[in-house]
């Protein structure tokens, strides 16, 4: 089964601090000096793919893991570290625009490299990225394959050949279906969050594969313009209780705020 | 005859009352440990003897009385304030040891800004003395990375070290005075004066003494003004470690005193700069800072100085800039990391070692190959210096590894300890120091001989005349002999 997984390494925005949300004239705010990461949701994804890798062995399927990105050259060190920790095949589409708001776009680059496969059975996919925080994607690049989508995935369980266990969260509750392929997974909140970590000599071995880099034919195509940008002052209402006293404070919070909630 | 814990505990209500001392298994078991057994914390598996109770003190009064207590029954004393120690220095590795907790005294009792020192008990937050005297203009000059969670005497304890130490110095530059109690009882109290020669500097008895002496329980640290203002940032791509150790030392050696003064090797610059710095690069940094005229003129003579490196290519000063703010842990970062270690079992350590300058790129280069061929399951090697004198500078190695078929109770034994003893052997095969600023604690105080030699004549006589009985935090800079 080939399975492609695709992810966007994204600017640790919780670096910036309050008087750095600052917009320039192209609406841009500067992240030059914050470091990236793997994009929270994709990073589970990325992660609960090398675990149902882990788990074929019972279960007589070989998992063909890619992995997919766009973006420049700067994450070439993330695909190298997936290569290190076993995935088969990684691709960087090279791309300078800003796709923070372009989902459409995005999910047509994408459609685009598994029609020219022609051998992707599942594309599994974080449901955001936390820059843009579209949500749209998986749903668009679903439309443009035709495939089936099932968001909020949580856990993905060998079958068989043609066949996925996958287990979502909905608003009623957990559901876990037997889905067959080809269809598009994207994941939520998971359990666990964290990509494994690669050992030094796993990337010595096996992190210098190369990467097949994929040029956009039409750069400019990336048409959703960003017209205003402004940062949302959170504020929260709050009271500070004076005392002399931790216990002073105590009983001034408990008389005239807790005492008739209890 | 040894008491029982119920009768230690008993003893400690008389002395202390019943609010002040806890005996929840959960908080002894926490307090079993410090961050130097990491895994086991995070996985909660805990290890070494729970003591027999955790007291909080409020005074110098109740320290002696409790100290005095102890030794009159020999029961281990294990002093703590921050709990942010992380080389095994707040382990209770003797059954029903006694825990006790200074955070309680956190009173800052003088600041004296004409005379530019301010007094304050153990328990102080080092965060929160240093942020009210940021707000007068004032400043410790004290900055370790674990500012957000130190205490005052804990900091005094360990020796510890901050950020901006090449201009401020270490902790043990920044000591006025102090009062400490021994294990007898004795309250000693040494005054606030600028220097004196009447006999040996004996704060440093109790400076770095990491309660394995006695109980510190107030300082009085300097003050300075505070700048902010007119701090200027440098930073520096380089190819390799050797060239970056020679730029440190060209800029001790010339007279300049910038407060930061960094070299990272290629895997620690991975870690922090891959936003700006190409793979297989090490990042030089410096910060200058104090009076406007003085920073202008060290970031003139450190620029000049590194123009000589022809390999040295300046960086944009407002990356390291906001690099730089950061830094430092909280326990916000510390729960984080918990839930990363958990789900990953990938774990990040690191061990501070020190030497002069024409031995640490050997150390640094020799500690790195043999880690990397004799430690299984590596995933990260390096680190990176950052304290520097005239004569040498440390170097802090960064270690990361997945831990394999290990369960918590073992896994000090199978990486943790092997790397540790790893970097000690090179480092005193070359004539270095094992340990910087972290303390011997119990981690390395294995090798507390070798790293003394004939010196350790001294360390030993001066355990055995404050601490006849053997109740200050056994283990602790002298190993525990059977």
């Amino acid at each position: 089964m080939n399975i492609l997984n695709c992810f966007k390494v994204v600017s640790d925005l919780d670096l910036l601090g309050e008087g750095d949300w600052i917009a320039d004239e192209q609406n841009n705010v500067d992240v030059s000096f914050v470091r990236t990461g793997w994009n929270c949701f994709d990073e589970s994804a990325l992660e609960m793919l090398l675990k149902l890798s882990d788990l074929s062995e019972g279960f007589n399927v070989m998992y063909n893991l890619s992995a997919l990105t766009i973006g420049n050259e700067k994450c070439d060190t993330y695909l190298k570290t997936l290569y290190a920790l076993g995935y088969q095949k990684a691709v960087r589409i090279d791309c300078e625009n800003d796709l923070r708001f372009c989902s459409d776009f995005v999910a047509g680059l994408i459609a685009q490299y598994v029609g020219d496969q022609g051998n992707i059975d599942v594309i599994i996919t974080g449901k955001q990225s936390a820059d843009g925080e579209n949500g749209q994607t998986p749903f668009l690049l679903a439309e443009q394959l035709g495939w089936p989508h099932i968001g909020q995935v949580t856990m993905i369980e060998p079958v068989d050949e043609t066949c996925l266990k996958v287990r979502t969260v909905t608003d009623e509750g957990e559901v876990t279906q037997t889905i067959k392929i080809p269809c598009i997974l994207s994941v939520g909140n998971a359990p666990n969050s964290y990509l494994r970590v690669p050992t030094l000599k796993d990337r010595l071995r096996l992190g210098k594969q190369p990467i097949e880099v994929r040029k956009v034919e039409n750069q400019g195509a990336a048409g959703q313009g960003l017209l205003k940008l402004r940062a949302i002052d959170y504020r929260r209402a709050g009271i500070i209780i004076e005392g002399d006293s931790p216990e002073e404070k105590a009983a001034v919070l408990f008389r005239q705020y807790l005492k008739e909630r209890l | 005859m040894a008491l029982s814990r119920e009768q230690i505990v008993s003893g400690l209500v008389r002395i202390l009352g019943s609010e002040q001392v806890i005996t929840d298994e959960q908080v002894l078991k926490e307090s079993s440990l410090d961050r130097y057994r990491k895994y086991e914390q995070v996985c909660e598996v805990y290890t070494q003897p729970i003591p027999a109770a955790v007291v909080y003190v409020k005074s110098t009064g109740q320290v002696a009385d409790v100290m005095k207590f102890a030794n009159d029954n020999r029961i281990n004393i294990v002093p703590r304030t921050g709990h942010s120690a992380i080389e095994g220095g707040l382990e209770t590795t003797l059954v029903n040891s006694v825990v006790v907790d200074g955070s309680m005294m956190n009173q800052v009792l003088k600041i004296d800004t004409y005379n530019m020192q301010v007094t304050c008990q153990c328990g102080v937050p080092l965060q929160e003395l240093d942020d009210r005297l940021r707000e007068m203009g004032y400043t410790t000059g004290h900055s370790p990375q674990s500012k957000p969670l130190a205490q005052m005497g804990g900091l005094v304890a360990t020796r510890s070290i901050g950020q901006f130490s090449t201009l401020y110095g270490g902790i043990e530059d920044m000591i006025v005075g102090l009062e400490a109690v021994f294990p007898n009882g004795e309250v000693c109290r040494i005054k606030n004066i600028p220097r004196r020669a009447a006999g040996p500097d004996i704060r440093h008895v109790i400076v770095g003494n990491e309660g394995a002496l006695c109980y510190i329980t107030e300082v009085t640290v300097k003050l300075f003004k505070y700048q902010p203002e007119n701090n200027v940032f440098l930073g520096y791509i380089l190819d390799n470690m050797k060239t970056g150790f020679e730029a440190l030392r060209a800029v001790m050696v010339a007279g300049y005193k910038p407060s930061i003064a960094r070299l990272y090797d290629p895997s620690d610059a991975g870690m922090h700069f891959a936003h700006f710095v190409p793979e297989g690069k090490c990042v030089l940094i410096f910060m200058a800072e104090g009076p406007a005229g003085i920073t202008k003129a060290t970031a003139e003579g450190i620029e000049s100085l590194i123009a000589e490196f022809d390999e040295c290519d300046a960086v944009d000063p407002m990356l390291i800039s906001k690099w730089f703010d950061g830094l430092n842990w909280g326990p916000e970062e510390i729960a984080q990391e918990k839930i990363e270690i958990l789900e990953t079992k990938n774990i990040g350590i690191t061990t501070e070692v020190s030497g002069c300058w024409d031995c640490i790129y050997e150390i640094y280069n020799t500690v790195c190959e043999r880690i990397l061929e004799e430690v299984p399951d590596m995933t990260l090697m390096g680190g990176h210096s950052s304290h520097s004198y005239i004569n040498g500078t440390n170097m802090y190695f960064v270690y990361y590894y997945n831990i394999v078929d290990c369960p918590p109770e073992e896994e000090i034994n199978k990486y943790h300890d092997l790397i540790n003893q790893i970097i000690c052997e090179q480092v005193l095969k070359y004539g270095g120091s094992i340990v910087h600023h972290h303390g011997l604690g119990k981690a390395r105080a294995k090798y507390v001989k070798e790293e003394y030699g004939s010196s350790y004549y001294i360390l030993d006589t001066m355990k055995k005349a404050y601490d006849p009985n053997q109740i200050m935090n056994m283990g602790t800079l002298i190993p525990v002999t059977k």
